[in-house]
């Protein structure tokens, strides 16, 4: 059983817990690739605030550009983040967009570990029957 | 530190009805219901826009909510000149609602 505090320390609140559920199932080794990976992909909850504050000065919507919202970032640019109201409403709301965009890549993650898993097995069972022949 | 055990109990609901009931979509929902009791061709209406009761008379996003109400009644036309995006916004926001409800399952623990 892995540690989050250990792997990942700058994690806080609900994320922390959701992440040790998921690192509680591991070694140390699975869960040091894991943060590695999880790491480089996840977005800080304080940049999607900053984008957020940016639709105040006429840039609106960048924040759901970059938690990958397409759609809805081209209606709040265009529309300067729905006439301000958009904008506030994820300014009060920007952890849990920044939370629910961080579950997802945990997700990916998992799912690319546990395949890159399954290739290592297989290519050990391969040299084991090579060697065996 | 017995006084404030209460507190954490009522925090600890709240914040599984959050989990439940994210302040996001109840925002979106509540926007669609608005939107449909609008009256597009009334001169004044009742406005909650921030920009509009700070004074400022006009905004890149002023018309959305009518166009989307004009567009759910079947006046494409109107609803084209009064704001392009609106039959956008409708495939946009359903979808968002959608797509949160859809991680609901997963949003508060692992496994």
């Amino acid at each position: 059983m892995a540690n989050v505090l250990k792997h990942l320390p700058e994690l806080e609140g609900m994320e922390l817990g959701y992440i040790q559920g998921i690192l509680k199932n591991m070694d140390d080794e699975q869960a040091g690739l894991f943060a590695q990976v999880y790491r480089a992909r996840r977005k800080d909850n304080q940049m999607v605030l900053i984008l957020a504050l940016l639709g105040f000065f006429g840039f609106a919507g960048l924040h759901r550009f970059v938690l990958g919202q397409i759609g809805l970032g081209i209606l709040y640019f265009f529309t300067l983040g729905l006439c301000w109201i958009g904008t506030i409403v994820d300014l009060v709301n920007y952890k849990s967009l920044a939370y629910e965009y961080n579950i997802k890549v945990a997700h990916e993650t998992l799912s690319m570990m546990s395949y890159s898993a399954e290739n290592f097995t297989n290519n050990n069972d391969n040299k084991t029957k090579t060697d065996e022949a | 530190m017995a006084s404030f055990s209460c507190f954490d109990r009522q925090m600890d609901s709240i914040r599984k009805i959050q989990a439940k009931l994210p302040f996001e979509l109840l925002c979106w929902i509540s926007a669609l219901v608005g939107i449909m009791f609008i009256d597009p061709h009334s001169a004044h209406h009742f406005t909650l826009c921030p920009l509009s009761l700070a004074g400022i008379d006009w905004c890149p996003g002023c018309g959305l909510g009518r166009s989307m109400k004009l567009f759910a009644i079947g006046e494409f036309k109107a609803s084209f000149q009064m704001h392009p995006l609106g039959a956008f916004a409708w495939v946009i926001i359903p979808y968002r609602i959608f797509d949160i409800i859809k991680q609901l399952k997963t949003r508060l623990n692992y496994g």
